[in-house]
């Protein structure tokens, strides 16, 4: 299907323009990493404590880490469409036949492949530090992982190509990643924080990809929490996919 | 749904544009970027669309490309409807817009392939498409490196090839020759000789009076978002009369105003008028005046010291047609 050929054609541009610059997958991995190193062991009196109750530490930290890797690199696409909306890239490629929905698609699997593939490596480098994922429960947790992807690269391309500026999108990324972040409770489990800050976290999409990330971790698959995850980030996946079409549709590159 | 209010070209017509329009709200108001324009491109020609920086080729261009939808009017690109059927427009057209759009990070090939594959092209057809363009825009030697180690003139050979992946009815070259150096510039022109050749419609823009010039089989002038005329080269410096034929005789000759009363009474000759040593005459067309008026003086035995023919130049044309000369008409304006 001409649809489907589409997709995987422009998905191996992406993927091919990814492996010429290997550095930038590696960065990926380093901030998660260094937060590994260098702040969950500050974690380790917590142990016990309310969210930790589950598992060793790390089996709560690093479900969160998990998710700040599908979150925050990603956040990048909307950079990279306009870096390509300035060569005249995306412009030629709309002259040509393919669906706007293929042009999309092509870049958000290509992020996706970029989260999962550090995000398997994060997992095996903490293994031998102390996490402990079950791997069904893991399998299903890379699925969630890459409906977020799809989430957070679609918005971030649809929103470029409306603001048009970097400086503009920058604001918009910047204002908005530390406060998604810690009311994620990818930090600290928000069982620690105080009841309004728990009631708040509720209207933060990541927050549900969080806690279900973390029950996905220690193999708990059929939990409610699971399930609202899968509903909040399926649901903003479609609804950003769908956005970000639309715009690719109406936007004179 | 299409309306038959009226005639919508020749089946032979690659482009038919009737009323098209296109404004764009700007801070402080809207500015009316093309202000319905009619256009008519002949399939196998090679038309120019001339004008200043900001006179509304581009965003033309971009409606005729499918780029950008029109806010009013109709336009008919090898056959298709751009607003109602842009599908059927895309498959047919070629583009290579002012900013080439050649993947940087990726090889000349890899390009091309690519380009290719989205018109359709299996791999291996895409692949021996590939190989066959790399070489007739002579890239074989840099085919397999990133585009962005290519030279100006490279990039823009693999950005025409990009925009022929798929032998399209009709090319759009979007200021092709912006840029490049004299040779450079001299070899595009051979390559869209040739693409007309073998039957491409070649639709471009260009602020270069040379180019369209020596390029194109039609030019219209547009300023301002509206076409201020339109025709062959010849035809737009012919609308602007009298070429000028310049006659020095030699020392001699008969006295000048006599000779310059024969002259007048000449066919061909619609005025006459001693400057110095010379007379000049104002001609319709000096190609066909010339022969007639040397042959005349020969004939009477007037010695000659120089004969020559000094043309208008579509730059003339473009003065004459918007009251200002092409050089500054783009400045302090937006392209």
């Amino acid at each position: 299907m001409k649809l489907v050929t589409d997709v995987w054609v422009l998905m191996g541009r992406k993927v091919r323009e990814a492996l010429r610059q290997p550095t930038w997958v590696i960065m990926n991995l380093s901030l998660p990493l260094v937060l590994l190193a260098f702040y969950a062991p500050l974690l380790q009196s917590l142990a016990g404590a309310p969210g930790f109750t589950r598992g060793s530490v790390l089996d709560v930290f690093v479900p969160g880490m998990l998710v700040m890797l599908a979150y925050v690199n990603v956040t990048a696409a909307g950079y990279f469409l306009l870096m390509e909306l300035d060569s005249g890239v995306i412009e030629r490629l709309r002259v040509t036949p393919v669906s706007r929905f293929a042009l999309l698609m092509g870049t958000v699997l290509r992020d996706v492949l970029a989260t999962i593939v550090p995000a398997l490596v994060l997992v095996a480098i903490a293994i031998p530090f102390g996490f402990h994922p079950r791997w069904a429960g893991a399998a299903v947790l890379m699925v969630l992982l890459a409906l977020l992807t799809s989430a957070t690269a679609a918005a971030s391309s649809a929103l470029a190509l409306i603001v048009r500026k970097v400086e503009s999108l920058t604001a918009v990324t910047n204002g908005t990643l530390m406060p998604l972040l810690l009311l994620s409770g990818l930090f600290l489990p928000l069982s620690l924080a105080p009841q309004w800050l728990r009631v708040l976290a509720h209207v933060n999409p990541l927050y549900y990809a969080v806690e279900a990330s973390r029950d996905l971790a220690v193999g708990t698959i059929g939990s409610a929490t699971v399930g609202q995850g899968f509903l909040v980030m399926g649901g903003l996946a479609v609804l950003a996919i769908a956005w970000a079409t639309r715009v690719y549709r109406k936007a004179a590159a | 749904m299409i309306p038959n209010r009226t005639a919508l070209g020749k089946a032979t017509d690659a482009v038919v544009v009737e009323n098209l329009r296109k404004s764009f709200r700007v801070k402080g108001g809207t500015v009316e970027a093309v202000r319905g324009i009619d256009l008519r491109v002949a399939r196998g020609e090679i038309f120019g669309f001339l004008g200043p920086n900001g006179a509304g080729k581009t965003t033309t261009l971009r409606m005729l490309t499918t780029l950008l939808p029109p806010d009013g009017g109709r336009a008919l690109v090898a056959g298709a409807d751009v607003a109602g059927r842009p599908q059927d427009v895309r498959r047919r057209i070629g583009y290579v817009g002012q900013r080439g759009g050649a993947d940087s990070a990726a090889t000349g090939r890899e390009n091309l392939v690519l380009q290719a594959r989205l018109y359709g092209q299996r791999k291996a057809e895409a692949s021996a498409r590939a190989a066959e363009l790399i070489d007739l825009v002579q890239l074989s030697e840099f085919a397999d490196r990133p585009a962005l180690t290519y030279s100006g003139g490279q990039r823009r050979r693999l950005e025409v090839a990009l925009g022929i992946v798929h032998h399209p009815q009709v090319l759009f070259l979007d200021e092709p020759t912006a840029g490049l150096d004299p040779q450079n510039r001299a070899n595009l022109w051979d390559r869209v000789r040739a693409l007309r050749a073998t039957g491409t419609t070649v639709f471009l823009t260009t602020h270069y009076m040379e180019e369209a010039d020596a390029l194109c089989d039609r030019v219209a002038i547009i300023d301002h978002g509206a076409i201020a005329s339109e025709g062959t080269p010849r035809e737009l410096k012919q609308c602007l009369g009298r070429e000028m034929v310049l006659i020095k005789p030699g020392p001699a000759a008969r006295p000048l105003e006599d000779l310059r009363r024969d002259l007048a009474a000449q066919r061909f000759v619609e005025e006459a008028r001693i400057e110095g040593e010379t007379i000049r005459l104002s001609v319709g067309d000096g190609g066909q005046a010339l022969p007639a008026i040397v042959a005349r003086l020969q004939s009477d035995g007037v010695p000659l010291e120089t004969v020559s023919l000094s043309a208008p130049s579509l730059d003339d044309v473009f003065l004459r047609q918007t009251g200002r000369s092409l050089r500054d008409a783009g400045k302090g304006e937006q392209s």
